[in-house]
């Protein structure tokens, strides 16, 4: 190996073409008849992405590493713009969840999703800060400077390490605003409590 | 197992430690100003006492609050405003915050990664890109000439006029605006934002030399080769501001200009650059062609910047 190779933005480079094929492995894209999205694997055939994505009555199949799954929607979360998917047979690695509320602004994140019909494109932007619930003041909003497309949504908002801290879900005043792991973790243990009991 | 690297070798980590720190070292510096409605706006401490920001963000002169990025509140006065270059520069002698230090000069080269950063409220707010061109001579609309505006590919927010911009070091580079280019992202640079503060400390307002006359280009021809003219166009004098230094030193309506300080003129902006060097008090010699003889004049400008545009 030639110094050139272990240079900072060599290592820089590296590092994040690993980062996407790890995340090319956790996110799903998400079709129907009238678009789709992207959507994060959650374990045991469930995957989250959002609401939008997944219009009520709409026939749903899920994009896994090239081969197309059967899927149905479980739970949504209005509130939240988040839906669970269940998808028998889909499997890949676990995202590491990240609470939002430790995140720097300035801190490198990465966005991947299909944007405009992309599939799986890495973008990559800062933290611009966190939003918070005026009303409750709980953890809300997870805001980027990263950019975002339709294709975006429903997709992975990761640190450095590749921890999952959000899920992208819309673009105002030009920022990424994210839904955090966190929320979404939350909503799927209400949503699988429900169903089991 | 995931094959991204989770130690802090791993090169994405780095740089981003690396910005969020620049980021938590600029909010050291950033005060929030509040002189407007909706959200306060955003101020960099540049000196000792001096805070520096956006002078369209800062409804109100006289004194205004400034929340200190330890949260609590000091009072500052208005000094002094630049139309040309939109600053504001308040003072406030219990501000008691150390001063931003200054990146050094490379950091603001074309392709440099910056962050712009804010504090639209009690927390700072940070968006992150680089320097995507420098404009120099860029003239504002107020025909003042601006070197050193920095173009920027980043995301601009609510309260990121105002606010610094950012080296990856902590330092800052500039002052950022987003009025300048319709709303795009740009910021001042830091020797730039010196030399209009050195002026508004000193003065309250920005010295702009007026002669009171009105100009337009016009082509010479032959009568530039029959004058030994270095170039073939000038200034002719369309109107004359009754009573100001041009009128009384004797230019008139009609008036070819085409040299001033034994520089040739050839467009306005030449006679704003020429102007804008001479210093307080001072004449120049103004090269003008009337009635077919060539004469000069000497003219004392005057000051106009305190007045309003």
């Amino acid at each position: 190996m030639s110094i050139l190779e272990t240079s900072f933005e060599h290592r820089f480079s590296a590092d994040a073409s690993s980062l996407t094929d790890l995340l090319t492995r956790a996110v799903v894209e998400v079709h129907t008849a009238r678009g789709g999205g992207a959507g994060i694997i959650w374990g045991g055939g469930l995957i989250v992405t959002n609401a939008h994505c997944v219009p009520r009555g709409a026939t749903l199949r899920v994009d896994s590493g090239g081969r197309m799954h059967d899927a149905d929607v479980i739970a949504y979360s209005g509130d939240h713009d988040l839906a669970l998917l269940h998808a028998p047979g889909v499997s890949g690695p676990l995202l590491e969840l990240r609470d939002a509320r430790s995140l720097r602004p300035g801190e490198i994140v990465f966005a991947h999703g299909h944007p405009l019909g992309m599939s799986h494109a890495l973008a990559m932007g800062a933290i611009h800060g966190v939003a918070n619930d005026p009303r409750t003041g709980e953890l809300r909003f997870v805001v980027a400077d990263v950019r975002l497309a339709p294709g975006n949504s429903g997709g992975a908002l990761v640190d450095a390490h590749g921890r999952l801290v959000g899920i992208n879900s819309m673009v105002v005043g030009g920022l990424g605003v994210a839904i955090p792991a966190i929320v979404a973790q939350g909503f799927v243990t209400r949503a699988t409590s429900l169903r089991a009991a | 197992m995931s094959p991204v690297d989770q130690s802090s070798s791993n090169a994405l980590a780095e740089l981003s430690s690396k910005l969020s720190d620049a980021v938590e070292r600029a909010a050291s510096y950033i005060v929030a100003i509040h002189a407007r409605r909706r959200i306060p706006s955003s101020g960099v401490v540049w000196r000792d006492g001096i805070i520096v920001s956006a002078s369209h963000t800062v409804r109100r002169d006289g004194t205004v609050r400034v929340t200190r990025p330890d949260g609590s509140d000091v009072e500052a006065t208005v000094v002094g405003r630049d139309a040309a270059t939109d600053l504001v520069v308040l003072s406030s002698d219990g501000l008691a915050v150390a001063p931003a230090p200054r990146a050094e000069p490379r950091a603001s080269a074309v392709g440099s990664l910056v962050l712009a950063v804010g504090r639209p409220g009690r927390s700072v707010s940070a968006s992150f890109g680089i320097v995507s061109a420098i404009a120099e001579g860029w003239r504002s609309e107020t025909g003042k000439r601006i070197d050193g505006l920095l173009r920027l590919d980043l995301a601009v927010y609510d309260g990121f006029s105002g606010g610094p911009l950012v080296a990856p070091s902590g330092a800052v580079v500039g002052i950022n605006n987003s009025a300048f280019a319709r709303g795009t992202a740009a910021a001042l640079s830091a020797p730039t934002v010196d030399s209009v503060i050195d002026e508004l400390l000193s003065r309250g307002h920005i010295r702009r030399p007026f002669i009171g006359v009105g100009v337009h280009p016009v082509a010479l021809g032959p009568v530039a080769r029959r004058y030994g003219l270095p170039h073939d166009v000038a200034l002719i004098v369309v109107s004359l501001a009754e009573g100001e230094p041009a009128d009384t030193a004797g230019i008139q309506l009609g008036d070819l200009l085409v040299g001033i300080a034994g520089r040739p003129l050839a467009r306005p902006s030449d006679l704003l650059d020429a102007l804008s060097t001479v210093a307080d008090g001072d004449s120049v010699d103004v090269t003008v062609l009337r009635g077919g003889t060539q004469q000069t004049i000497r003219v004392t400008p005057r000051d106009r910047g305190g007045q309003a545009e």
